[in-house]
């Protein structure tokens, strides 16, 4: 069951180290979305042999909602807003790249120093940390409105993956609200996006900063 | 009859009134409907923290998936009495606004169905037992109130709106981390599968949690809630989004939003605080957060000129006094719950008299507003009293529940919190002071025509107010048990 | 078994050429060309040594002694490199991957050496900028074998190669994987290949490799160039000893897969460099940084595999 499981991983790994490395909108997007897809494959790898149909139907709902649903709101974004399609990084993608590699590393060894994780896949823990650091980076390192709602999906993700290294069993209910949510969450900034590009004509989290003190 | 009933028809309630918003036939009708809609919203609330205090236990429903205990109804409570206030004021508020044809029919729609939607959700906070369905309410809470603050959308406010909507859903993300490793922490101690995330399981089972886990969670939950709380260092998004907000929606960010999250963070206290052998761990964390926030927002409050962002550093202040009291335990746990009641109602009081004020003023800076009781008698006089109140003057109430936490930190022998407590107190109280009088007894550069209020606007005003006053001197005994019933849920009774 | 031991040697020597060859060739009918024969490099080679070599006044001996000990240093790694499973390197001891990596260091110490000495400005900078990307790829290349031989528990090539086999694979399959990407990019960035420089480019002020080296002429040119040749048989060789140890079978399976393997490393470039053009000179320490950040990973990825 881990050779599938591992590999889906070691894809949200490169994904994160290539949306850190690139400058380009599109690009980030189209990564964002790649990893939302391996997102949502993974409880299914991870079933392996015992899939049931609600962990197929999950996957496919995340697959829906982070690979096609959420790129396509951003990619709308972008579109109506006259961004020049660059990332405006306060971090170069160099610099970046590198705090990738103290962030793997930083990860490695808070799962090593926690361990407190219940028999679960050896590489899920990691990862998940690895990618929360990567959301929260964006958030911070990046100019534009838009990648910090791609920061923010990144860290989603990364908490997803957390959920299922402690490998619980939540009800039903709550998984889809915590779903329901998160797409109502990227909705609601989509919306504030519009609505800052038209009051601001940009959407340069740089240029928001006349509120002080 | 089972009266759990009443639990589902709490959240039913205001769900239904935002639908009926969106259809509201004029400007009118819509803001109408936030007064009186909120009044009826607030009664079952009332009526739902009644019976359930009415019962020795909880009152459960749904499965136990829905709960309402001591500790849950005193909240309901505050929460009620704060949203009538605010929604009386609203439609006062917002009615020069659509009479003047500022705001829009959508627009009034949209606020009313939001003012009802965060209501429901906060409403959902308060009532659910599923740690994971609690999370969904204060994420829903996040999303629904980021559209009220710029309701005006002016670029300030879309920018008070963008930085409040990341910084909580990070700080929110973070707490469902802490959710799933509360969670996690079940693993072998008997609760299973659907029930992992139940409360009153957990509760039962405490004893029997994973303790590390249980810890890590914990810390999660006090960062992540505690940013939506306004706790410092995680409080930046909380002074732009109150002080752009219209002075009703930023009197229920301060008077309950916050508080909705730090209930949050109170349910999970106290299954950290049975671990065995871990009694003040929990505590110790929330007593540092605390202090942390007095002080902080004791030097920003010194350097205020904005009368709202003044009002919202003192939210991030009485956050902190709370948090404090619950670290304290034993007597603390009691005058903190007391100190949520009198910050609410004052602070809402504060942000009615500021708005107000305000608007007759044409701006916020308290260096260029002169002898508010001028402008007008019944917003100055509130606006006064209410900050008189904020700094925790006596004789109002939080005078008296600052003093009992002061002197539960005494009594347990902890002199240099007592001390740094007392220090920011003593801050906030001179460097607000200094422009309290400024803006009460200065003399007008050029006369002005006074404000006549209303009788409902006198009301507004002067009944907190009051209440706060009787509060301080004299706390009925049938509210003083109310209050050790719901400190006892959080593990301690004096 | 004996036989085979000087196979790896003796057919990187004679074969190193070829495989330029080929990548020209691919390059030439992706442009629609005839393009050059098969064995040009051959040819260019014996042309170079038959000629006499000019060098300029202001040069030294180390300007003469680079391109000679460099080719010595290459020649020195050849001999450590296994051809696949079942053919063992002509030498190989405890740890020689390090002797590996820094005679591929020393090449190149001494290709800038000699660049620097010439004193020409525009040697100068094509020898910085080699520095400055072999400084990020050197780390990239020791992280993967580091990866491989913590892997495979051994500290040689030889015993790396033939530790490497389809459960290995099996048990940790994405960091063989990314193994292969490292050393993949570290081959492009060391050959001077493109993305990270244009082999073919004399004149561009953007060029790195070539203009360390266009003051050379004669014999020494010919050292350079076969040493160049061999390099690239070196590192392709080392991505393809990973990529085809999931192949299992007997000599007579691994031999031609590692021949083949090398021909499709040859016709990779030959496309890439068709279909590609090379990274301002800004992007290229971030594709280096990639590779770094990948042999890392692999190297992680590999400790919790075989914990």
């Amino acid at each position: 069951m881990t050779l599938p499981v591992d590999t889906i991983l070691v894809l949200v790994i490169l994904t994160g180290f290539l949306i850190l490395g690139t400058v380009r909108l599109h690009t980030a997007i189209r990564l964002c979305a790649i990893q939302g897809v391996a997102i949502g494959l993974l409880p299914v790898a991870a079933a392996g042999e015992g899939t049931s149909l609600r962990v197929v139907l999950l996957g496919l709902f995340i697959i829906a909602l982070k690979g096609v649903a959420f790129p396509r709101l951003l990619r709308r974004a972008i579109r109506e807003s006259a961004t020049s399609g660059e990332m405006q990084p306060y971090v170069g993608s160099t610099a970046s790249i590198v705090v990738g590699i103290l962030a793997l590393i930083a990860a490695f060894w808070i799962d090593s120093r926690l361990s407190f994780l219940p028999d679960t896949h050896s590489l899920v823990a990691p990862v998940a940390f690895f990618t929360i650091i990567v959301g929260l980076f964006l958030i911070v390192a990046r100019k534009l409105a838009i990648t910090q709602v791609i920061g923010y999906l990144i860290l989603e993700n990364g908490i997803y993956v957390f959920g299922l290294a402690i490998a619980l069993e939540v009800p039903v209910i709550v998984e889809l609200g915590v779903l329901l949510d998160m797409f109502v969450a990227v909705f609601v900034m989509g919306i504030a996006i519009f609505r800052i590009n038209r009051e601001f004509n940009h959407m340069d989290s740089d240029q928001l900063r006349n509120l002080k003190g | 009859m089972n009266p759990g009933w009443i639990l589902p028809l709490v959240l039913l309630l205001p769900a239904l009134l935002a639908g009926a918003a969106l259809v509201a036939p004029t400007r009118r009708a819509a803001l109408r409907l936030v007064a009186w809609g909120t009044l009826l919203c607030a009664a079952a609330a009332v009526a739902a923290a009644s019976l359930a205090l009415h019962r020795s236990g909880e009152l459960t429903s749904l499965g136990a998936w829905l709960m309402v205990d001591a500790l849950s109804a005193y909240h309901l409570l505050v929460m009620a009495a704060v949203f009538t206030l605010s929604g009386a004021y609203a439609h006062g508020y917002f009615r020069e606004d659509a009479e003047s044809g500022e705001m829009s029919l959508p627009t009034a729609r949209r606020f009313a169905a939001l003012w009802f939607s965060s209501m429901a959700s906060m409403h959902l906070v308060l009532v659910s037992n599923n740690l994971g369905l609690m999370w969904v309410g204060i994420e829903a809470t996040t999303l629904v109130t980021a559209f009220l603050i710029c309701i005006h959308g002016t670029p300030t406010s879309l920018e008070a709106m963008w930085k409040y909507l990341l910084m909580c859903s990070v700080g929110v993300a973070l707490a469902f981390m802490g959710t799933l490793l509360v969670a996690a922490s079940t693993h072998g101690s008997g609760v299973e599968g659907a029930s992992a995330l139940l409360w009153t399981e957990l509760r039962d089972a405490a004893t029997r949690l994973d303790p590390k886990l249980l810890k890590i969670g914990f810390l999660f939950l006090v960062v992540g809630y505690g940013t939506k709380a306004g706790l410092a260092p995680m409080h930046n998004w909380l002074p732009d989004a109150h002080s752009q907000a219209p002075a009703p929606v930023s009197a229920i960010f301060s008077g309950f939003l916050l508080n909705a999250a730090l209930y949050c963070i109170l349910r999970t206290l106290p299954l950290v605080e049975a671990l065995p052998g871990n009694a003040g761990w929990g505590r110790e964390i929330l007593v540092a957060f605390g202090l942390i926030s007095v002080l902080v927002a004791a030097v920003f409050i010194i350097a205020q000129h904005d009368v709202k962002r003044l009002l919202a550093y003192s939210s991030v202040e009485h956050l902190g006094i709370v948090a404090l009291g619950v670290g304290l335990g034993g007597l603390g746990h009691v005058a903190a719950l007391f100190h949520i009641l009198n910050n609410s109602v004052s602070k809402s009081v504060g942000f009615f008299c500021a708005g107000s004020i305000g608007h007759l003023a044409g701006t916020h800076d308290m260096r260029r507003i002169n002898r508010v009781t001028a402008l007008s008698r019944v917003w100055g006089v509130g606006l006064t009293g209410s900050l008189l109140a904020i700094i925790g003057a006596a004789p109002f109430a939080l005078f008296l529940s600052e003093f009992l936490i002061l002197y539960a930190a005494i009594q347990q022998g902890h002199t240099f919190i007592a001390a740094i407590f007392l220090a920011g107190l003593a801050l906030v109280f001179v460097g607000a002071l200094r422009h309290l009088i400024s803006i009460t007894w200065e003399p007008l550069t050029e006369p002005v025509e006074t404000h006549r209020g209303t009788l409902l606007e006198h009301a507004l005003v002067f009944v907190p107010l009051t209440a706060l006053l009787v509060l301080g001197v004299w706390v009925p005994a049938p509210f003083w048990s109310l209050l050790e019933r719901a400190a006892r849920v959080l593990g301690g009774a004096s | 078994m004996n036989a085979l031991r000087f196979l790896p040697l003796v057919s990187g020597l004679v074969l190193a050429p070829f495989l330029l060859g080929v990548v020209n060739r691919v390059k030439a009918s992706f442009a629609g060309r005839t393009g050059q024969p098969l064995l040009q490099a051959y040819f260019d080679l014996a042309k170079l040594l038959r000629k006499g070599a000019v060098y300029s006044r202001t040069t030294t001996w180390v300007f003469r002694a680079g391109p000679v000990v460099g080719l010595a240093a290459v020649l020195t790694a050849l001999m450590l490199l296994p051809a696949g499973r079942h053919a063992p390197a002509a030498w190989s001891f405890t740890g020689d991957l390090f002797l590996l990596a820094y005679c591929l260091g020393l090449v190149r110490f001494l290709t800038v050496l000699a660049a620097l000495d010439t004193g020409s400005a525009f040697e100068g900078m094509g020898a910085s900028r080699e520095v400055q990307f072999s400084a990020l790829a050197e780390p990239a290349l020791l992280v993967s074998l580091a990866a491989l031989a913590r892997l495979t528990g051994g500290l040689g090539l030889t015993d790396i190669t033939a530790g490497l086999d389809a459960a290995s694979w099996e048990a940790a399959g994405p960091a063989l994987a990314l193994v292969a990407l490292a050393l993949g990019v570290v081959f492009l960035a060391e050959n001077s290949r493109i993305p990270v420089d244009d082999p073919n480019t004399h004149l561009e002020l953007t060029m790195i490799h070539e203009v360390m080296i266009l003051d050379h002429s004669g014999p020494d040119l010919a050292f350079i160039l076969y040493g160049a040749a061999l390099k690239f048989w070196i590192l392709g060789a080392l991505i393809v000893n990973v990529g085809i140890s999931w192949i299992g079978g007997p000599a007579a399976v691994s031999l031609p897969a590692f021949f083949a393997g090398m021909l499709l490393v040859a016709v990779g470039v030959g496309v890439v460099e068709s279909v590609m053009a090379r990274f301002r000179l800004l992007k290229v320490p971030r594709m280096l940084w990639v590779g770094v950040a990948l042999s890392v990973l692999a190297f992680t990825l590999v400790g919790r595999f075989t914990a």
